[in-house]
């Protein structure tokens, strides 16, 4: 069996305009095994959505390399599949055809992508909306499909980008549990980027805390308990309340 | 004072409007109500251009009446000056308006798209765009007539006059693309080619399309104006050239009134075209 692990080797951003340089992110490296569920939280600004869109290779790092398995990622490809806060769907396209569109693009046969589409599409619980188009569906909807069309490639690892930012509290816990389902179902391996400590907790494997610009690792928190968490156990809101504080520090103006 | 005579002339009109009861929930009742205020605009245009025509009392402003019987006997018998059937004359036109259309399409929305997806390219085209753009289309006329002859000329002038409202929304299109949907589409394993194609193009489409829209109106002006101004062969401006040169003037009217109506129906289905495409797109 090939390694599916991904290894985030010493990340680093530097942003340059004329004279100016600011760092992003400096060496930023985590290794994550295949089926983790990691997430990334920090104080607003810190460059996690950065980190994300570096492992995606949308954009380019200074230095360092992201590689799954043996295989160095250079550029973005569809075995880094990612989830948007804004969703990013196409809109002249219905729920199917924006399911499809990785596999159209890599050029799979027709009944196999409709075969395929129609199996998360249910899997994301949006069976009846297959046909629908993108305005008519809520916003806990439109996530559901943005996360069917980034499962369906079968990618080594999905980069989610706070995508329950958008979405009010109660959609949020619905589809945290619904990820949750998901993750049962698939082992996917999933990179989480949030600004809700609480989120983390109650989906994640490992929680990376960073610190403010430049953005480099403060601690990884392992979750060992088993899901789904029960929010209101002790040991869950010393953790939260643990987490926060420490997000708190790095809040301060120096 | 003036306040006492407009709210006594409102209070009438409300008088009269108690006279005709008016759901405006009931889409038969809104249809009603817009068929009668179009009717009446109608004839108050053809009242006002009737006591104008008395006024002025020149030749060159016939009366209704008398353009209506123009228009039965030129539909009937063609024109008496050049022979040709007013149907012809339309067809001239409508076929120079197509060319001029299609190759403006043809050029700029390819050109818009790449000058949108690059900055380089944008940058560069720049300056000699904006010099070209303020001048009046029918200014080229005369060049490109002489330059290009009877054929091409007025398909060109039409061209230019469409090219770059065409070419602006165009590229105008292109920069409201969303970003985070080429990102998707990246992340998806999209390659350039399949970006341009199954995004961007898409995406600037309704942009694309006003900029349809907005270039049929100018582009109606542009043909009228460059067959006016020299042409051989027929075609509507042409038409009210030779019309107004001998002093028909009933005939020309007719002329007018038919570019009148094409400007009506090509607008018409380009802002249906519009409509739906921006519907299609989900950006209503």
């Amino acid at each position: 069996m090939s390694d599916h692990n991904i290894h985030i080797d010493r990340l680093s951003k530097v942003f340059r305009r004329d004279d100016k340089e600011t760092v992003a992110i400096r060496d930023f490296t985590l290794d994550i095994k295949q089926g983790e569920l990691v997430s990334i939280v920090g104080p607003s600004g810190c460059g996690k959505t950065t980190i994300l869109r570096l492992i995606a290779g949308l954009e380019q790092a200074t230095s360092g390399e992201v590689r799954i398995g043996d295989k160095v990622c250079s550029g973005p490809g569809p075995d880094r599949g990612m989830v948007f806060q804004d969703f990013a769907l196409f809109p002249w396209r219905n729920v199917r055809k924006n399911v499809e569109f990785g596999m159209e693009v890599s050029g799979l046969p027709k009944e196999e992508r409709a075969a395929r589409a129609k199996k998360y599409i249910e899997i994301v619980g949006l069976e009846k909306f297959a046909e629908s188009r993108i305005y008519e569906l809520s916003g806990g909807m439109k996530q559901r499909v943005g996360i069917a069309r980034a499962l369906v490639t079968n990618p080594d690892v999905i980069l989610m980008d706070e995508p329950f930012g958008a979405l009010d509290a109660q959609t949020r816990n619905i589809m945290q549990a619904g990820l949750i389902r998901i993750l049962d179902k698939t082992d996917q391996t999933i990179v989480f980027v949030t600004h809700s400590v609480d989120e983390a907790i109650f989906i994640s494997d490992r929680i990376v805390i960073l610190s403010k610009r430049p953005a480099v690792i403060k601690e990884i928190v392992e979750i060992p308990w088993p899901r789904p968490r029960d929010r209101s156990d002790p040991e869950f809101t010393a953790l939260r309340k643990r987490i926060l504080k420490e997000l708190e520090s790095e809040n301060v103006m120096d | 004072m003036e306040e006492g005579i407009l709210s006594r002339a409102n209070a009438r009109l409300d008088a009269w409007g108690a006279m005709m009861p008016y759901d405006k929930d009931n889409r038969y009742h809104r249809w009603v109500r817009t068929l009668a205020i179009t009717v009446a605009s109608l004839i108050i245009f053809l009242l006002v251009w009737w006591n104008l025509a008395l006024l002025v009392g020149s030749a060159a402003i016939p009366l209704p009446m008398q353009v209506w019987d123009a228009m039965i006997d030129l539909f009937t018998y063609g024109d008496p000056v050049s022979g040709m059937s007013m149907w012809a004359n339309i067809s001239i036109s409508l076929q120079r308006f197509v060319a001029g259309f299609l190759l403006a399409m043809a050029v700029a929305i390819p050109m818009g798209l790449l000058m949108g997806y690059s900055k380089t390219l944008n940058e560069f085209m720049t300056p000699t765009l904006e010099i070209l753009r303020p001048i009046a289309p029918i200014a080229w006329a005369p060049v490109l007539l002489f330059a290009t002859g009877y054929t091409w000329g007025p398909v060109l002038v039409v061209f230019i006059g469409i090219f770059f409202p065409l070419l602006s929304n165009t590229v105008f299109g292109v920069n409201k693309i969303d970003r985070s949907l080429v990102d998707a589409a990246r992340t998806l394993g999209a390659s350039n080619l399949q970006i341009f194609y199954k995004v961007m193009f898409p995406c600037a489409l309704p942009y694309i399309m006003n900029g349809v829209r907005i270039g049929s109106g100018i582009g109606w002006m542009c043909i009228v104006a460059s067959e006016l101004y020299a042409s051989y062969g027929g075609g509507i401006g042409f038409f009210v050239g030779i019309q107004a040169s001998i002093g028909y003037w009933p005939n020309v009217f007719v002329g007018i009134a038919i570019i009148a109506v094409l400007g009506i129906l090509t607008t018409g289905l380009f802002d249906y075209i519009h409509k739906v495409i921006t519907r299609r797109m989900g950006m209503e």
